[in-house]
């Protein structure tokens, strides 16, 4: 018998001039690093990374469930409101939680959208954070599917969301953690996948921005998985080069959920990340 | 290639959450490769004919263009990126998708399943 070190809480904030209860997760000391899930999951994509005793040791690592995710309800009045994230929505919600957190600077580890918000925020507010992590990030990406294919009253969502996602797990993924990956989206809310989706496919506005980024101040690391028809390698390698001296890490055998499809193989890719933002305390070997 | 169907047929019967999860499916996929088609019409999930094209009056469903060399990659136990997926095969250039596409994604994970019962058959043999 064990019991894992990842404490989850709930911490009371204000979005949109609405009270959120947002779930967050943490485990480990040290450099506060906000991790942000991807589209249509939650914060247990992050829970390897969160276990693991060597990047606990000089980490603070602290993931939350997005309002409509994981164990975050919805806002009052949900049952009447198209859920469609925004971008600025996205932006109030991560400073409200590190607001009601008390976190001075953290790092920003976001994967997907929540890599895609990781830059937003690198451009717009980068004095409220130490450096970036944007994981299977990139400028912008239009759908190459139907967003609406996943909302609709005639068919389980979550399980067509999975079906389409797992093109986007690599091969090498051990297939229990495709699995516990796949199965997040399977229990996605309905229309919140769509409503993640409208976000991370019509919303371009990240281009113009990125070349203003100032990496001298907040260093940006994009990392990419070769499986991942999302945000593929060259979609990243294009942001990375709009960003000055924003870096670029490609690995072979990921995909788009590096950290929950496999995460010993994005093990050694995160603590590379970690170690290029500031308040490096003790190498994580 | 129609040997490669008649495994994937075979397979499905000895695949039984394979057959749970397509038993409301009970339609006619073609599937065309360099050109020649395979109309494969499934009945309640499992595949109750195989028939080799051309043909110009077989109603279908929806349909896998693509080409040998790509599902050859496709069936390898850890095909390059891009070859591990009907939608890379899509993405990269070497597939197309016609059809009735919200029945194919209604029925996706079945469907998927069943077209890598091929790949499954590598992975025994290695």
């Amino acid at each position: 018998m064990s019991i894992e070190p990842i404490t989850g809480r709930y911490v009371a904030v204000t979005v949109g001039g609405a009270p959120r209860r947002i779930y967050f997760e943490e485990a480990g000391r040290g450099r506060p690093v906000i991790c942000l899930h991807t589209a249509g999951a939650d914060t247990r994509q992050w829970r390897h990374l969160m276990n693991d005793a060597e990047i606990a040791a000089s980490n603070r690592l602290i993931a939350f469930d997005m309002p409509w995710h994981g164990k975050s309800l919805p806002p009052e009045g949900f049952e009447t409101e198209e859920y469609l994230l925004t971008t600025e929505a996205y932006i109030e919600t991560v400073l409200a939680v590190i607001d009601g957190l008390g976190l001075d600077r953290p790092v920003l580890a976001g994967c997907s959208m929540g890599g895609r918000i990781a830059l937003q925020l690198a451009a717009l507010h980068p004095e409220r954070f130490s450096g970036f992590i944007a994981i299977e990030a990139s400028d912008f990406q239009p759908a190459w599917y139907d967003i609406d294919w996943f909302h609709r009253p005639d068919a389980h969502g979550g399980e067509m969301g999975a079906a389409l996602v797992s093109a986007n797990i690599s091969p090498f993924a051990p297939n229990a953690e495709r699995w516990n990956t796949l199965w997040m989206f399977m229990q996605s809310g309905p229309g919140v996948f769509r409503g993640d989706l409208s976000f991370y496919t019509k919303d371009a506005s990240l281009i113009p921005r990125l070349p203003a980024i100032d990496t001298a101040e907040t260093p940006v690391h994009i990392i990419a998985g070769a499986y991942d028809l999302t945000c593929t390698p060259e979609d990243a390698e294009r942001t990375a080069k709009a960003i000055p001296g924003a870096t670029l890490a490609v690995m072979d055998e990921l995909g788009h959920f590096p950290m929950s499809e496999h995460p010993d193989g994005f093990r050694p890719f995160f603590v590379e990340a970690l170690e290029k933002m500031p308040g490096t305390v003790a190498a994580a070997a | 290639m129609i040997e490669t169907f008649k495994h994937i047929q075979q397979s499905l019967e000895a695949t039984p959450h394979l057959l749970r999860l397509g038993r409301l499916f009970s339609e006619t996929v073609l599937i065309e490769i360099d050109g020649s088609e395979y109309y494969l019409s499934f009945e309640k999930g499992h595949i109750v004919s195989l028939v080799e094209g051309p043909s110009r009056k077989t109603p279908w469903r929806f349909a896998l263009r693509t080409d040998a060399e790509a599902l050859e990659e496709f069936w390898q136990v850890r095909p390059e990126p891009g070859f591990h997926d009907i939608f890379g095969l899509v993405k990269i250039g070497r597939g197309r998708i016609d059809g009735d596409i919200l029945s194919l994604v209604k029925n996706l994970r079945f469907f998927k399943e069943v077209l890598t019962l091929a790949r499954a058959r590598e992975e025994l043999a290695a």
